[in-house]
């Protein structure tokens, strides 16, 4: 018999490597020839979008179109440390350095403007596409790419520093403050369970996720429906079979992870509500968002056949046991 | 060694090759065409698809030989004149790459899938590229992009 269920999974999910831990990013922005902005950190891209994000975050700052900035990451030769792209705290924690660099950036190019064009401070200068020019007298103006040539042999060049707070736990209650900031997400998820043969298919599902401030939405709903198919595998599927510490199954054919074909469209929804301690407000989403699915799975199966599931996967087989236990 | 010709994005080849090598190796080895990913190897990735006389197929799982005298088409053969296909266009635009790696592979399965039904339904998308692993996006981002590059292709009648 087919029996349909709902269920929902909430959770929160602590940014950054927390509990104390020193969390440290660091970027310099340097003028380049020609007036491109080049921005250099070791943070680390691997698919997620931080080159578009924190070049994003750059543009914003600087008031510029992202093509301008040239963005050089993942060589520590080149370039400070950025630490791990673990934790989901690329966006939050470099982003929030980037940002710090492009200000303190921002206040350079304009002393340099000052120089350059001869004025008695900075005040009444605008800083946008690439161009420096007095509010009330646009005539007085000079742009990157003409500062680039007059500070060609010594580059106006910055560095910012971003570290996190986070607060060490008491090691005896458990008790304190070890993250910051959190995400908070939500997922609902309708499944048809099929008490012949075991199969668990889910027919539809929502999805809300809190990013503090979305810089790139489409960047947002991929992890989202990243996230939300690697814990559909993981609740259903992925059962790694390891005997004396040998991996039995290490082939696709027999560890099965999600096809589009077991993956639906997902209801994302976004959530915006801009942190303050983050750039434009925007918080790390990598990890969080794989959290809440699969308690909501769990709950729609006992939503729609009465048990309790306490392993996962739950594989058809697995599934019939718990059924036929509970008759 | 054993003497093949071939057909690989529109040049022809003739290439001395042992008969041990499978289409994967000749393609990234002899010619240098690594847009092809090798992942698992056994055929369960589809990471390593390419177009073999129209059919998408496992480059890991067809020996080189059995390639004489077949048409190839491989990722680097969909630009045209510099200009990216509109299959190319559409996964960039619609931000259906994370990681990339099955990117080839997945655009080559689209390939295939649309040549032979240019307007699939979204079920017939996912079926289409059911053979394609993905563990970054979930799939639906490729499922949008698809749906673009119909469109696409019906505007420029590519």
């Amino acid at each position: 018999m087919k029996k349909k269920g709902v269920g929902i999974g909430i959770s929160f999910y602590g940014i950054g490597y927390g509990n104390g831990f020193p969390d440290v990013s660091k970027a310099v922005v340097r003028l380049l020839d020609g007036g491109k902005i080049g921005i250099y950190t070791g943070a680390t891209e691997v698919g997620q979008g931080s080159k578009t994000v924190l070049s994003q975050i750059g543009a914003e700052t600087l008031k510029i179109d992202s093509k301008d900035i040239l963005f050089i990451c993942e060589d520590t030769s080149l370039m400070p440390d950025s630490g791990t792209t673990a934790a989901s705290r690329q966006t939050y924690n470099t982003g929030n350095a980037i940002k710090t660099a492009c200000e303190k950036f921002r206040e350079e190019l304009l002393d340099a403007a000052q120089r350059e064009l001869g004025l008695n401070s900075v005040s009444g200068l605008t800083m946008e596409k690439g161009e420096i020019y007095l509010n009330f007298f646009p005539h007085k103006r000079i742009s990157f790419k003409e500062l680039s040539k007059t500070y060609k042999d010594n580059p106006i060049e910055v560095e910012g520093i971003f570290t996190a707070q986070t607060v060490e736990m008491d090691s005896e209650t458990g008790q304190g403050a070890p993250y910051w900031p959190y995400t908070f997400n939500a997922c609902g998820v309708e499944v048809e369970v099929d008490t012949l043969t075991g199969k668990v298919e889910i027919l539809k599902a929502v999805f809300a996720q809190d990013t503090g401030r979305a810089i790139n939405p489409k960047l947002v709903e991929g992890q989202m429906d990243g996230g939300f198919a690697m814990a559909l595998g993981y609740a259903l599927f992925e059962d790694l079979e390891i005997d004396k510490g040998r991996i039995k199954n290490n082939k696709f054919s027999k560890y099965l992870i999600p096809t589009a074909m077991d993956m639906i469209d997902v209801k994302n929804i976004i959530i915006e509500d801009p942190e303050n301690t983050a750039p434009y407000g925007a918080k790390g989403i990598g990890e969080s968002v794989t959290i809440p699915i699969t308690p909501a799975i769990l709950n729609a199966i006992y939503d729609a056949v009465g048990v309790r599931i306490t392993e996962i996967p739950v594989t058809p087989s697995r599934l019939l046991k718990v059924l036929a236990d509970k008759a | 060694m054993k003497e093949i010709k071939l057909k690989v994005n529109g040049i022809d080849y003739i290439l001395n090759i042992d008969e041990d090598i499978r289409l994967i190796d000749l393609l990234r080895d002899k010619l240098r065409l690594t847009g092809t990913k090798e992942g698992c190897g056994e055929g369960e990735c589809g990471a390593c698809t390419v177009i073999m006389d129209g059919v998408s197929v496992n480059s890991c799982l067809v020996m080189a030989f059995q390639a004489d005298g077949s048409n190839i088409l491989t990722i680097e053969g969909l630009e045209e004149e510099g200009k990216l296909h509109p299959i190319q266009k559409a996964f960039i635009e619609e931000g259906a790459i994370q990681c990339g790696y099955c990117t080839p592979g997945m655009i080559m399965s689209v390939k295939a899938l649309l040549d032979k039904q240019p307007y699939p339904s979204r079920e017939e998308i996912r079926k289409g590229i059911s053979g394609n692993l993905c563990r970054c996006t979930g799939y639906n981002k490729i499922v949008d992009a698809t749906e673009m590059a119909i469109k696409y292709i019906k505007e420029e009648g590519v």
